[in-house]
């Protein structure tokens, strides 16, 4: 996509420096009408419609991929995490587990974190896992997330709430699948 | 001397006499085009200034990780204001300031239909940004961003008076810029000069034309939006708070549905610069004007269509998403069409290399990179991605540096010899353009790069070791080069005034109309003016503008001093009368004033001192009315009264009914906006409460209802019977449309005092007090107005042969009579139904 | 004042009507989503989308219409004004009407409610 944009750009710009440097002989009505149909209709209608086609040739798919649709035969892990100013609380209902500022998942399952917000907006974001998403008060926002490798992942807000926006981290800890389990007996232990 | 140089001399003398400025102080009470458009762009740049000034201070902050020179609670006021003066106080006032410059001009008439409006508007946005600069001396300024997000804006966030300054002092300029907008919708509509039909306008009046139908349609969303957050935190009302049954997300409808569109109408007015610059250079007509026009008017409606596209992260349904997505790329295809065609001008033509042609192809380069970044960002799986982080920051100043100031300074360096009589010198400008280009693109092509990186937006500091740090210390760099060339720029427009070469008339050899005015401009722009019979007026007759100083033109003769221009029909452009403007006035520098006391008085919670300035502004302002049309101080009747055509207030159809109707529109605009928030929260909002007892009852509802309809329809058969010349009854029927408006206005007020609503608890009735406030509003206006008509029909003001305000005031009980009935479907018979 | 094929009412009229349209798929949308959503299983073949796609080609071809009865009248105007007017009206009328196809699309892919 960027090299597309980036080649688009080049050619645009040349085209423009050559057409100021160019000399055109005297053009009769006829001529100079059919330049400008030829640019006007190739470059007005065509290039874009057609690179906006492809854009979305490829860009539905991912998106249909994001969305938080039933997965057959499988539960998805859910758990709430809850902005504050200026920390997250995360809860895991069914383990009846509560975390500040830290998350521990799966590696290679979605898990749903149902988002919302206990006073202004946030926005919940992990740049190297995926999308980010509004948490609003009043409202619960579902973000189907998966790490695929297990690992920790830096997260922040990314929606500004005020003056400790900057600092307001997270972590997300992805365990392989049978650490997790583990981790979440061992996490049940010790409240 | 010869007979001719002195009939010359003797048209200017009296032209200076009638339209000149009064010298000294009296400056602050003009009027005319050319002075209020130039003060609105000098104010600009200043504000440019200041604001660019904020930018270098949070540049040097981010300059180096975890930086503690400036802290957060500074940091957040820093980029609030860089927004807020960039995007209200620097932008549209700018552009709409070169517009009002430069259309009278182009269009061939002598001043704008409302020049009083001009100037207060002026005054407003003087006071506005003075108001809002001076809380960032007090340092109590606004900081929860520009886009002001409520619940973070609002009293529980944001306790202190920051968001009251940025709510009241925006509000305060947007007013200017919506009365801007319609006097320039106006004017191009109805004051083109004899044979300038709609497709023998000069480009520029399209854009122009069609950014101030959008700032008409499109700015009143963000005063609602201001007025119901100022109401919640001053008041109490509920609105944005969920506990009542409020949504903060209404809020972010209702910014981005200003917002969004203020991108393009930032944009336009630019790209109007371009698509009359180019052909000029080229020594050629624009390719493809139909095609431009096709253009622009798409732009301005498929702008509307995209503001979701702020809020993809908010939770909306994806297939919702989809909609705003697809058509944040259509935008694509007008922006491409208008890039072709001027590549087919630059093609097809022969160019003459300039200094304004080199912003122009700077503009080019940013722009279209701008505008390859925003396709993607339409994406929404890429846009989950980088919204909120400095990608979008980029995007956003290619799209704006590149589509907005680089055009401008284009115009700037191109009619500066307009203003000044000088030419702008090569050297230090080609310096000055390097310089910004160079360190614009330091700045913000790494920006890309950061965002990419996982940067977010909005952080005043940021830790080592995240691969950031060389990139923002380069792009701070680049900011400092960017600013060095914007001081160069401003030095060389200085020095120019004193050292610049005399520039002989039409320098660069221009087609449109304004190169026909004297250089250094005058007040009154032309002394005869001109039949138009093509697009390229000063390209088919080089004499042209020796004929109008001679006053071979039209309307040349002075008559009872009064200021006067051509009023033509709104497709043809044939002349249809002879519109008299009003000269030099201090009544908008009091309107100015007492709106700025009662901006002060809500800011410091001095009700008492608000209520009485707005009381006396409105004297103010009925005082302003009153001077008009048949009033000895406008245009009294008098036997000598021209005939064919006629002057504007013996007609019924002139400017100000146009007026009325643009600002209709924008009221309308309003009132939709209001309405779609009920809707809104009726059915989204998420614990929206309805009290268990409808408050309004339907007697009362009826009664108001009928008043009301019997007042507009005798208003209406009494208009097009002064119309056809007859005014038997014409005064009584006045006073009887008056009592009957006080009645419906008395019930609508006991509707509201009956109701006894709770908007401190309940969105629901908060809503519901705003829209039977709006009711009445208009119910006393209209009947205030029609008053004054009775009044003046016994004075002999309106009559038969001065039917004109009457027809002005119509449109106005039409309006109300349909808000009345569509919030009642909606208010009333809606909820029963649901 | 009759709106005749050359009026210049004709330049906005198209694209007013999309805006119209827009607002309604929009709105119907959410508040066919907030009161009765079809089931995410049945992804895009489901009541609201079929609904919404014949909407969009009603939309459509009135524009299409407009787009061809301002055609064919714009060379009887009497004068090139009215020519002109009543070509870049017709042109108007075409992008509304490929803007609201534009814009459709995705009801076709997605499915309503997530």
């Amino acid at each position: 996509m960027a090299s597309f944009a980036v080649v688009t750009l080049l050619v645009v710009v040349s085209l423009w420096l050559y057409a100021v440097k160019r000399r055109p002989g005297e053009l009769d009505a006829a001529r100079a009408r059919r330049i400008q149909n030829r640019w006007i209709i190739g470059g007005g209608l065509i290039l874009p419609i057609s690179s906006m086609a492809l854009l979305l040739v490829f860009g539905i798919p991912i998106g249909y991929r994001m969305l938080p649709l039933p997965v057959a035969g499988q539960q998805v892990l859910q758990i709430e995490v809850t902005g504050h100013q200026w920390w997250w609380q995360v809860r895991y209902p069914e383990a009846d587990i509560e975390l500040r500022n830290e998350l521990h998942i799966p590696a290679g399952q979605p898990v749903d974190l149902q988002l919302t917000s206990n006073d202004v907006i946030h926005a919940f974001w992990v740049p190297r896992l995926g999308g980010k998403l509004d948490m609003l008060p009043g409202r619960t926002n579902v973000l189907r997330l998966q790490a695929d490798q297990p690992g920790t992942y830096h997260g922040q807000c990314a929606e500004f709430c005020g003056t400790g926006h900057a600092h307001m981290k997270f972590t997300v800890h992805a365990h392989a699948p049978d650490d997790f389990a583990a981790w979440l007996e061992g996490a049940d232990r010790d409240e | 001397m010869s007979d001719q140089q002195q009939n010359r001399a003797r048209l200017h003398r009296e032209y200076d006499r009638v339209w000149g400025n009064w010298p000294g102080w009296g400056a602050l009470a003009a009027v005319n085009h050319t002075s209020v458009g130039l003060r609105f762009i000098v104010t600009g740049l200043v504000f440019f200034l200041i604001g660019g000034v904020l930018s270098m201070l949070m540049r040097t902050q981010l300059a180096l990780p975890e930086q503690d020179i400036i802290g957060p609670e500074l940091y957040n006021q820093l980029f609030t204001m860089h927004g807020t003066l960039m995007m209200f106080l620097f932008a549209i006032p700018v552009l709409e300031g070169v517009a009002m410059y430069l259309i009278p001009k182009m269009i061939g008439a002598r001043d704008l239909p409302f020049p009083r409006v001009g100037a207060m508007g002026y005054y407003c946005y003087l006071f506005g940004g003075l108001i809002i600069l001076s809380s960032m001396a007090l340092s109590i300024a606004p900081d929860s961003g520009w886009f002001m997000y409520t619940p973070l804006s609002s009293s529980t966030y944001s306790p202190g008076p920051g968001s009251d300054f940025w709510l009241l002092g925006i509000t305060f300029v947007e007013i200017s810029s919506v009365s801007g907008a319609i006097e320039l919708l106006v004017a191009i509509m109805r004051t083109r000069s004899n044979g300038m039909s709609l497709t023998r306008m000069p480009i520029f009046c399209w854009y122009i034309m069609v950014m101030a139908l959008m700032i008409i349609v499109g700015f009143p969303p963000l005063i609602l939006a201001s007025i119901l957050l100022e109401l919640e935190r001053a008041a109490g009302f509920v609105f944005f708070e969920v506990a009542g049954g409020g949504d903060p997300l209404l809020w972010q409808h209702l910014f981005w549905l200003f917002g969004h569109p203020e991108v393009y109408i930032s944009f336009l007015p630019a790209a109007g610069i371009v698509s009359t610059l180019l052909p000029v250079f080229a020594q050629r007509p624009i390719v493809g004007y139909r095609w431009l026009v096709l253009a622009v008017i798409t732009m301005g409606f498929i702008s509307f269509g995209l503001w979701v596209h702020h809020m993809f992260t908010v939770g909306i349904p994806q297939l919702a998403q989809a909609f705003f997505s697809l058509a944040s790329m259509l935008v694509a295809i007008p922006t491409a069409i208008q890039i072709f065609a001027w590549l087919a001008t630059l093609w097809t033509g022969r160019v003459v290399w300039s200094l304004p042609m080199l912003w122009i192809l700077g503009f080019l380069i940013i722009f279209v990179a701008g505008g390859l970044t925003g396709v993607m960002l339409a994406l929404v799986p890429f846009n989950w991605q980088v919204h909120d982080t400095h990608f979008v920051v980029a995007h956003m100043h290619y799209v704006l540096v590149g589509g907005m100031l680089f055009p401008l300074i284009a115009g700037l360096y191109y009619w500066l010899p307009h203003v000044s009589g000088r030419m702008p010198s090569e050297l230090l400008g080609r310096w000055a353009f390097w310089l910004v280009f160079v360190g614009f693109n330091m700045t913000f092509l790494l920006m890309h790069v950061t965002g990419l990186l996982g940067m977010p937006r909005r952080i005043y500091t940021y830790q080592a070791g995240l691969g950031w740090d060389w990139l923002n210390l380069l792009s701070s760099i680049g900011g400092f080069v960017m600013a060095m060339g914007v001081g160069m720029l401003i030095v060389d427009l200085l020095l120019h005034f004193r050292f610049g070469r005399l520039a002989p008339r039409n320098p660069w050899n221009a087609d449109t109309l304004e190169w026909a005015v004297d250089m250094p401009v005058t007040t009154y722009n032309f002394i005869s003016l001109p039949d138009i019979g093509s697009r390229h007026p000063l390209w088919d007759d080089r004499q042209l503008p020796e004929r109008l100083e001679s006053g071979q033109g039209g309307l040349v003769e002075i008559q009872a001093d009064r200021r006067v221009t051509w009023g033509s029909d709104a497709v043809t452009g044939q002349v249809r009368e002879v519109v008299h403007v009003p000269s030099n006035s201090w009544l908008p520098l009091q309107t100015g004033v007492l709106l700025a006391v009662v901006c002060l008085g809500l800011l410091t919670k001095f009700y008492w001192v608000a209520l009485g300035a707005s009381l006396l502004a409105l004297l103010v302002i009925l005082r302003w009315s009153w001077h008009n049309g048949g009033h000895p101080l406008a245009a009294p009747l008098r036997d000598d009264d021209p005939q064919d055509p006629p002057l504007h207030s013996r007609t019924c159809d002139g400017p100000g009914r146009w007026g009325m109707l643009s600002t209709l529109l924008a009221n309308g605009s309003l009132f939709a906006c209001l309405l779609f928030g009920w809707f809104y929260f009726w059915t989204v909002s998420p614990q929206w409460q309805v009290p268990a007892q409808a408050p309004l009852s339907a007697t009362p509802l009826l009664l108001a209802g009928l008043l009301l309809s019997a007042a507009a329809l005798l208003y209406h058969r009494l208009t097009v019977r002064l119309c056809r010349g007859q005014a038997q009854g014409l005064a009584g029927g006045l006073w009887l449309c008056t009592a009957l408006g006080l009645g419906h206005s008395l019930v609508i007020l006991w509707l509201m005092l009956d109701a006894q609503l709770t908007p401190r608890s309940l969105a629901h009735d908060a809503v519901l007090a705003v829209m039977l406030g709006y009711l009445l509003f208009h119910g006393v206006l209209a009947t205030l107005l029609t008053l004054l008509q009775a009044l003046r029909v016994r004075l002999g003001y309106v009559g038969v042969r001065l039917p004109y305000e009457p027809m002005v005031l119509r449109p106005l009980w039409s309006y109300t009579l349909g808000v009345f009935w569509i919030a009642l479907a909606g208010f009333f018979l809606m909820p029963m139904a649901w | 004042m009759r709106w005749r094929p050359h009026h210049p009412v004709h330049l906005i009229l198209g694209l007013c009507v999309w805006s119209i349209w827009f607002v309604v798929l929009y709105g119907g949308l959410s508040v066919a989503c907030q009161l009765t959503p079809p089931e995410p299983q049945q992804g895009p073949f489901n009541w609201l989308n079929v609904l919404l796609w014949l909407s969009t080609l009603v939309v459509v071809g009135l524009l299409l219409w407009a787009a061809r009865v301002l055609w064919r009248a714009a060379p009887r105007a009497e004068q090139p004004l009215g020519r002109h007017i009543g070509v870049t009206s017709a042109g108007l009328y075409l992008v509304s009407a490929f803007s609201t196809l534009a814009v459709a699309m995705p009801v076709l892919f997605l499915p309503p409610c997530i």
